[in-house]
């Protein structure tokens, strides 16, 4: 599987364009103290400001200026994002790979479970669990961890089942090896490219459903989020700051996820089968 | 007749026989077989009482014990009763002497013949040995090797004795002169009694009903010869028999590792053993009867490495392998040869556990194999069909070498870097840097093939499972590998199952050959049993197509 993930990114024009946004992104999100003017939680009279030259994007009901709390907004929607991409990776590929080596009833209890998760709409789910529990940063990255891996863990034991029958992998059995080594030396790092893809698309959905149940009021109300600014500017709907207050959030939000699905749009080749016919052997 | 008990010869501190038991009835011949050094002259000397060093033990002739009569009743038993002939002609042959003199002298000394009753008798011994009569009266130095050799035969001869030792009878013989002096010598008085010490196995199959071998003064195996030939089960005696070129042989010639050492603590072929175990090295074994031999191992002579009873394994309704029993001797090749698709390679991924079987069982040294753990593993290797495919793309050389040794996790990073590189050079590797950070798809074929021996040899397992491993290469790299093959089972005794197709590869490394037809082993035997008559219709045909090269022409 010598797909190169780097040339197949570069060579796809939305690729290039969805790294170049991503990689705003995460620089705004890093250096939000130094480009955000102001202190995105300091609250002062002056409410409803339109744009100035003090204020770029005014400032909200409370008088907090929107284009700091824009810029801090891409934080919380990059940190929950990777980080549920992070986590929901690693647990499909814990899963998927030790499915698909240990096999057995053990693959058949995992993968009904997988199932029983990919049938059940878990968007209604999540709304209903975080009404009750308002999670915080952290909690809602484990929530939706758990709740977002299982495609991967398909993919994953799909791909894992097919690399367990190549003759590396029945050699380090002949020596004795653990399932474990096995996975890791073997099975693993030939399952890179896959795991980034799953990876892009586990970031996207995360940004996605932070900033849904923010806009539902159902996530933690003292951290800064850009569904909250929306859910925020959309009761003041009838005065015209939605212009500068509404359309840069949604702007922000749409292009974060257009970046990513450009991104793992054009890395998608490699989990797509019939691009790999020659590989397989 | 004659009967040996814990004969101990020593010359100063230099043991040469240690504790020889055996025994001679009337009429029979028995070989003493070993290498060079290994007391086989002294044994006959000792017998003679001409040896110069310390003898002990009991040595009964007609129930005289031979050791403990005077002199003078030696001389009298001496060349009239026990005749010797020797081994070094051209040393015991008196240069002033004509060839009749030289035997007409015993016959006279010990008193039984007159002048020319002994002319007569010694003439006649002479025709007996086919010497040309113009060379009756010869000195010995105008006689050839050949010639001498019957003179002294002749000469042992002269006073019909009831014990004959001959002393390497054959060895200066060329090979027509050889038969017919070993039919003459089979043919003399059936009541001689024939002690025939030797190092030459064709000797003893020409001339000896049983056969003893010798090795650092002990006996160590005994039986009929046929038996102890066709079928040795010391590896001593086995060692010894594929180092020996002949004609129903059909594996390579192969040597016995290190040389032999003298004084050795335990067994004596223990540091050349490759099978021996700490007791054999702490322990002398004791020569005892096991299973219709005499044999002297701890071990009760070559093991039984491993075994398949009749083992199944089926895809789905497909029977890939069914009630295969197969048994590998420890230190041998047995070549599974069969077409593609006999389930050849099912089988080996069946021993090693890669397939499950839906029958039967594997043993390993005589224990059931259940859970196969590192320890298996350990003791079984296999070299995979494909070596392209069985080495990961992302190891490089060092570190696909070392892999088994990490997942057995055996000594420190620095060993197992050792141990890699050397076993690297074992297959005839480059062991530079360069070499060892190359990647697999930077080498060639034959080097693969290589890389893949060395990473299933780097454990030191027993048994070496190969799958076709030549099957890539060319035939000049093919030499090469089996080669390599056949020296590791010379140097650690390893044992293989070696698959193949090639039936013509197969004689030239296996002793034993087992045919597989549709997942079945129709036939199985010694290679040149297999080779020379085979028994089942499609081995013929197997023969038939085999390579050869010879010219349509010419074909039958």
């Amino acid at each position: 599987m010598h797909i190169d993930l780097k040339k197949e990114i570069k060579e796809s024009g939305p690729g290039k364009t969805g790294l170049f946004i991503l990689l705003l992104m995460v620089a705004m999100a890093l250096l939000a103290p130094v480009i955000a003017p102001y202190n995105p939680y300091q609250q002062s009279t002056t409410s409803l400001l339109p744009p100035s030259l003090s204020h770029w994007l005014g400032t909200n009901h409370v008088g907090q200026d929107i284009w700091s709390r824009l810029v801090f907004g891409a934080r919380t929607s990059l940190l929950v994002g990777f980080g549920v991409g992070i986590l929901s990776t690693l647990l499909g590929t814990i899963f998927g790979v030790s499915a698909a080596l240990v096999g057995g009833l053990y693959e058949k209890v995992l993968m009904r479970i997988v199932d029983a998760f990919i049938v059940i709409p878990m968007i209604i789910v999540i709304i209903l669990i975080s009404a009750y529990i308002r999670p915080s940063i952290l909690t809602l990255i484990l929530f939706l961890s758990l709740l977002s891996w299982q495609g991967g863990a398909r993919i994953m034991r799909a791909q894992a089942l097919s690399l367990k029958e190549r003759g590396n992998v029945a050699a380090a059995k002949s020596f004795g090896a653990s399932h474990f080594y096995i996975a890791w030396r073997h099975v693993v790092p030939d399952l890179g490219p896959i795991l980034l893809v799953d990876f892009i698309y586990g970031v996207r959905r995360a940004v996605f459903m932070e900033a849904g149940l923010a806009f539902l009021g159902i996530t933690d109300p003292t951290v800064v989020s850009w569904g909250m600014m929306m859910r925020d500017a959309l009761s003041f709907s009838y005065l015209n700051v939605w212009q500068w207050w509404l359309v840069p959030t949604g702007v922000a939000l749409s292009l974060t996820i257009i970046g990513l699905t450009f991104v793992g749009h054009a890395a998608e080749p490699v989990i797509e089968p019939r691009l790999r016919g020659a590989e397989v052997a | 007749m004659l009967e040996i008990k814990d004969l101990r010869v020593s010359y100063g501190q230099d043991v040469v026989l240690n504790g020889i038991d055996l025994e001679l009835g009337v009429g029979e011949t028995l070989a003493i077989v070993g290498e060079s050094g290994t007391g086989k002259t002294t044994l006959g000397l000792s017998i003679m009482r001409l040896v110069e060093g310390t003898v002990r033990g009991t040595i009964r002739f007609n129930g005289k014990d031979l050791l403990t009569l005077s002199d003078n009743e030696m001389q009298r038993i001496r060349w009239s009763q026990i005749a010797m002939a020797f081994q070094n002609a051209n040393n015991v042959l008196n240069p002033v002497y004509t060839v009749l003199n030289q035997i007409m002298e015993p016959m006279i000394e010990h008193g039984f013949k007159s002048r020319d009753e002994a002319r007569d008798r010694a003439t006649e011994l002479l025709r007996y040995f086919c010497l040309p009569q113009n060379r009756f009266t010869a000195y010995p130095h105008q006689l050839s090797g050949g010639e001498q050799q019957k003179v002294l035969l002749a000469m042992a001869m002269a006073n019909d004795p009831e014990l004959l030792i001959l002393d390497e009878p054959l060895s200066s013989l060329d090979a027509a002169a050889r038969a017919e002096v070993a039919n003459l010598l089979r043919e003399t008085d059936k009541h001689c009694a024939k002690l025939v010490a030797t190092h030459d196995l064709d000797t003893v199959s020409k001339l000896a009903d049983r056969m003893a071998v010798l090795y650092g003064g002990k006996i160590i195996e005994a039986g009929p010869t046929r038996d102890v030939l066709s079928r040795p089960r010391h590896p001593y005696t086995r060692a010894l028999i594929r180092a020996y070129p002949n004609m129903t042989m059909v594996k390579d010639l192969q040597g016995i590792k290190g040389r032999m050492a003298r004084p050795v603590s335990g067994c004596p072929f223990h540091p050349r053993c490759t099978q021996a175990i700490d007791i054999c090295r702490t322990k002398t074994p004791r020569l005892v009867w096991n299973k219709a031999r005499h044999i002297a191992c701890h071990r009760g002579g070559i093991i039984t490495l491993l075994s398949t009873k009749n083992l199944t394994t089926s895809f789905g309704s497909l029977k890939a392998i069914e009630s295969v029993s197969l048994n590998i001797e420890a230190g041998e090749t047995l070549a599974l040869v069969g077409q593609t698709g006999s389930g050849k390679t099912t089988l080996a991924k069946t021993i090693m556990g890669l397939h499950q079987p839906t029958e039967g069982d594997v043993y390993l040294e005589g224990a059931k194999v259940n859970n196969r753990g590192k320890d298996f593993y350990k003791r079984v290797q296999m070299v995979f069909q494909n070596p392209g495919e069985s080495l990961s793309h992302r190891l490089s050389v060092l570190e696909a070498v070392m892999e088994p040794l990490d997942i057995q996790g055996i000594g420190a990073k620095e060993e197992r870097e050792k141990k890699a590189i050397q076993v690297l050079g074992e297959v005839e590797l480059p062991q530079t840097r360069d070499f060892l950070n190359k990647y697999p798809h930077q080498l060639s074929g034959g080097e693969m093939q290589r890389l893949a021996i060395a990473r299933a040899l780097v454990l030191a397992p027993a048994l070496l499972i190969a799958d076709e491993p030549t099957v890539f290469l060319d035939a000049s790299i093919q030499a090469k590998i089996l080669k390599l093959l056949l020296n590791l089972q010379e140097q650690r005794g390893l044992s293989m199952l070696y698959i193949t197709h090639d039936i013509a590869a197969a004689r030239k490394v296996s002793d034993r050959i087992a045919i597989m037809l549709d997942g079945r082993v129709i036939e199985e035997g010694p290679s040149n049993e297999i080779i020379t008559a085979p028994k089942q219709g499609y081995t013929r045909n197997l023969l038939r197509a085999a390579s050869a090269l010879r010219s349509t022409g010419q074909r039958r």
